[in-house]
């Protein structure tokens, strides 16, 4: 009742503003007709979408087959194709070649991918980088598949670094990725199914699956998630993250972005989803539940107690990053009696000729620590270095020594911050960064008893998380068989489940030996 | 997108039984019993839950009836229209007095042992706040968060009462029958109030996976938690000898007590962080239960949207004593000692009614058939 009425009040006071659009109904309903029979009537149709002459790189080619002794013309844009290819085995066949034969199939020497009418599809396809071959009196358009897109090589991972295992990395190119995962599941259950999601710049996202284990119900899900956009283009793979996830606004991440193809297909070998796109060298995993935010692929390539080893510092890490700075003040302003009296009188010896109060000292810190992190990731790498020198001695070194702030706060602060880097994953690394400011803000407050009312509120607007129906801390509560893979790694051996919580076809990995 | 409520597993419902209950054991209960029998007040829990199972089966045995109903359906449905609607009213205000008293009496302790100088009401107001947020979420979340920290408040409890055998005497617990057997077992029958927790839990019997579950769960808390509480009298026992009698809260007498090594002399924060935090899964339960009720008696079918304004009629009724004195000794004692019989007389009445009207035996013949 009240959430209706404050509706229709937004509605009110929020209309959509009206523009005075130019229309392009011309345009759209051109795309919807077939391609003419005159050869004079194509070229002028297609000269006008593309606008040539005034667009440079898309080029129109007339010559007449010898062989079929009529004209024909290809269209392409020159710099999305494979411009050698057109030449040898599309054109000079076309041209060269005497034997009378009725196919143009039997002419070149390119495969013909397929052949359409309609003059829409055909602009399309021509915007993705084919060539489109069109022939005096014949009603079908011969289209090639020349597509060649120059972009980057495979490359090592860069934001996930590990030590052991694979190091190649996702790059721009949708072709390549797709290779990464397949030579990684060699199955023919492995679907990669193409969805344009926009309008305008018709960004396509592949959606990548095993047949038989994938739900159905959750890939209809995402599928209708992607099919209800309303967008001219969402450009990134990033920016679909934010379309697709439920609570945008959200400070917790509920999608799994990776760059490596390994981590990607480990997911899709369990059962859950993966979108590519092209021009993004990363990948999202759905659904994504605390634990894969939280693992590392490292964790799994290392020996088990090794692997344990590095999970029990990242819980560690955790903690000290998220709690470090606020226990800090919850101690020095409220539970005094906690400290060693010793360390309390060393304390408070340095503490003597600071003027500020230990919350402030610590917002202070914390955001010059937040700085110097930012500053390194933007400044140009010749004079990376630099800012680390000027973050250690300036900010550490004077800022003591000017008494503004008291040396154990420097060392609360550098822990808490080397703490949170051991979080892999950025969106999580942001999350935890965020909601220690809200911690150290509690402590200030309330001391230990807002902290643990802040944590608690906390925890349960996180389990209350939902990514596409699975809840945040699933498999562990709700309970799922899974894996067990949470907290605590077993050995391979045990891992006999996929997660129950994606209700995969195929419940068991392996069998008991 | 919608989010479909779901149902509650056998772990979160026990975590959220262990947590419910089990805290009683870091409160003044244990100074309580230790003032009715000296120092045989570790037998009182594992005595009383003992007199307290039987009407507690038959409660669960009436209940498994009628499939996936919870106690107000089935009181509604065995007293008839009216005496039922009025049992349950009266449940639902003693209820929600006793809560009050008792969130009351936590925010007591907060302020007496850790927050000296903050004022009562943002203390109190915090916690409610933050229930009323929880239990807001629904009774799933409410079972995750517990199920999440149930291993930090056990062995938090534990590693507390371990740390204060530096400071206990075994002979304490001697003579070991205290005042004398037979005033041990009177004393058990009187302290039903422990367990009536049990009582109100069956509230959740449709939100729970199967009824199986529920009664399975039910018995693992039951038995652990009366465990506990016993164990952890002992300890106090132990450590505070006759002096429980005078100490308030024990619990928090022994953390302030206990160091680690010589070099850490206070840790009673630690504790209190665990401690805290199974207070408000405590309160955000009760919270819903107690919605969960008022939705049932005047039938609303959102009833998560009354959780606010209950967690101010809490915060207004636990404000009404003056002092912690009223509170602690007074009313809670007076609502305790009429709630432990007052349920167990409503189970074995529903028990009877549910013998009268042949229910066993209809179940029996659709078994049957």
């Amino acid at each position: 009742m009240r959430k209706k009425f404050f509706k229709s009040l937004n509605k009110k006071f929020n209309t959509e503003p009206q523009f005075s659009e130019q229309s392009n109904a011309k345009d759209i309903e051109l795309k919807k007709q077939d391609i003419n029979l005159h050869y004079e009537r194509n070229i002028e149709t297609f000269k006008a979408i593309f606008s040539i002459p005034k667009n440079v790189d898309v080029k129109i080619r007339e010559f007449t087959i010898r062989s079929l002794k009529c004209r024909a013309f290809i269209i392409y844009i020159s710099t999305m194709v494979d411009m050698d290819q057109v030449q040898k085995s599309i054109v000079e066949p076309l041209i060269e070649n005497e034997q009378p034969t009725g196919k143009i199939q039997d002419i070149v020497s390119f495969p013909v991918a397929k052949m359409t009418t309609n003059i829409g599809d055909i602009t399309e396809n021509i915007t993705r980088g084919i060539t489109a071959l069109f022939v005096d009196d014949d009603d079908q358009c011969y289209i090639f598949e020349t597509t060649k897109i120059q972009g980057r090589g495979i490359e090592k991972s860069n934001n996930e670094v590990i030590v052991k295992g694979a190091k190649e990395a996702f790059n721009e190119r949708l072709a390549d990725n797709i290779a990464l995962v397949r030579k990684k599941i060699k199955n023919e259950n492995l679907i990669v199914e193409a969805h344009v999601v926009t309008k305008r710049s018709r960004n396509d996202v592949l959606i990548v699956y095993e047949k038989d284990l994938v739900k159905d119900e959750l890939l209809q899900k995402i599928k209708d998630r992607l099919a209800s956009f309303e967008t001219d283009s969402i450009l990134d793979l990033s920016i679909l993250e934010q379309y697709l996830e439920e609570r945008p606004r959200s400070l917790f991440p509920t999608i799994l972005n990776t760059e490596r193809p390994d981590r990607a297909a480990s997911f899709i070998e369990e059962g859950h989803i993966v979108l590519l796109m092209s021009n993004s060298p990363n990948c999202l995993v759905l659904p994504a539940t605390f634990w894969a935010l939280f693992h590392s692929p490292e964790d799994h390539y290392l020996r088990t107690p090794y692997g344990n080893f590095i999970r029990f510092l990242r819980v560690l890490a955790l903690f000290i990053s998220l709690f470090a700075s606020s226990f800090y003040i919850a101690i020095t302003n409220y539970h005094v009696g906690m400290i060693p009296p010793d360390l309390l009188m060393a304390m408070a010896g340095s503490r003597e000729r600071v003027p500020f109060p230990s919350v402030v000292e610590i917002l202070m810190m914390e955001l010059a620590f937040e700085l110097i992190r930012e500053a390194g990731l933007r400044v140009p790498s010749p004079i990376g270095p630099t800012i680390g020198i000027v973050g250690a001695l300036i900010l550490g070194q004077a800022a003591v020594q000017a008494n503004i702030i008291s040396p154990i706060v420097i060392i609360v602060i550098a822990l808490s911050g080397l703490s949170s880097f051991i979080i892999s994953d950025s969106s999580m690394n942001f999350a935890i960064r965020m909601s220690r400011f809200l911690f150290i803000f509690a402590a200030g407050l309330l001391g230990i008893y807002g902290v643990a009312a802040l944590g608690i509120v906390g925890l349960f607007y996180l389990v209350s998380l939902k990514s596409f129906g699975t809840s945040y801390f699933a498999p562990m509560t709700p309970h799922f068989f899974s894996g067990k893979d949470l907290l605590i790694r077993p050995v391979p051996m045990k891992a006999m489940f996929r997660p129950g919580y994606l209700k995969p076809k195929d419940m068991v990995k392996q069998r008991k030996g | 997108m919608n989010q479909q409520p779901g149902k509650l597993g056998i772990r979160e419902y026990v975590s959220i039984a262990i947590l419910m209950v089990g805290s009683k054991a870091t409160e003044d209960t244990p100074t309580v019993l230790f003032i009715n029998v000296q120092n045989a007040a570790w037998m009182i829990p594992v005595l009383s839950a003992g007199i307290f199972f039987i009407p507690l089966l038959l409660l669960l045995k009436t209940i498994s009836l009628y499939q996936g109903k919870n106690l107000f359906f089935v009181i509604q449905k065995l007293l008839g229209k009216y005496i039922g609607f009025i049992v349950c009213l009266v449940i639902f205000i003693i209820t929600l007095v006793g809560i009050s008293l008792d969130s009351r009496l936590y925010t007591n302790i907060i302020r007496a042992f850790y927050f000296r100088t903050t004022p009562i009401l943002v203390l109190y107001a915090l916690l409610m706040a933050v229930c009323a947020y929880g239990a807001k979420k629904g009774i799933q979340h409410i079972g995750s968060v517990a199920y999440l920290l149930i291993i930090y408040a056990i062995t938090g409890l534990f590693f507390a009462l371990g740390l204060s055998t530096q400071a206990s005497n075994v002979n304490a617990i001697l003579p070991i029958w205290g005042p004398g057997k037979i005033e041990i077992l009177k004393k058990s029958s009187q302290s039903l109030s422990l367990f009536t927790d049990f009582f109100l839990l069956t509230m959740l019997i449709p939100y729970l996976s199967s009824s199986k579950d529920f009664r399975k769960g039910t018995w693992i808390a039951y038995i652990y938690v009366s465990i506990q509480i016993s164990v952890a009298t002992l300890f106090f026992i132990c450590m505070l000898d006759q002096s429980l009698g005078g100490v308030g809260y024990p619990f928090h007498t022994a953390v302030r007590y206990i160091s680690l090594g010589s070099y850490i002399p206070n840790i009673e924060i630690l504790f209190f962080i665990v401690w805290i935090v199974s207070a408000f899964i405590r309160f955000t339960a009760f919270l819903y239960i107690n919605a969960l009720m008022f939705g049932h008696l005047f039938k609303i079918k959102d009833f998560e949207f009354l959780i606010p304004s209950l967690a101010a009629i809490y915060l207004l009724i636990g404000n009404i004593p003056e002092s912690q004195i009223d509170v602690g000794l007074k009313l809670e004692h007076m609502v305790q000692a009429v709630v432990g019989p007052l349920f167990a007389a409503i189970s074995l009445i529903l028990w009877l009614s549910a013998l009268l009207k042949g229910e066993f035996k209809h179940e029996k013949d659709k078994n049957n058939m």
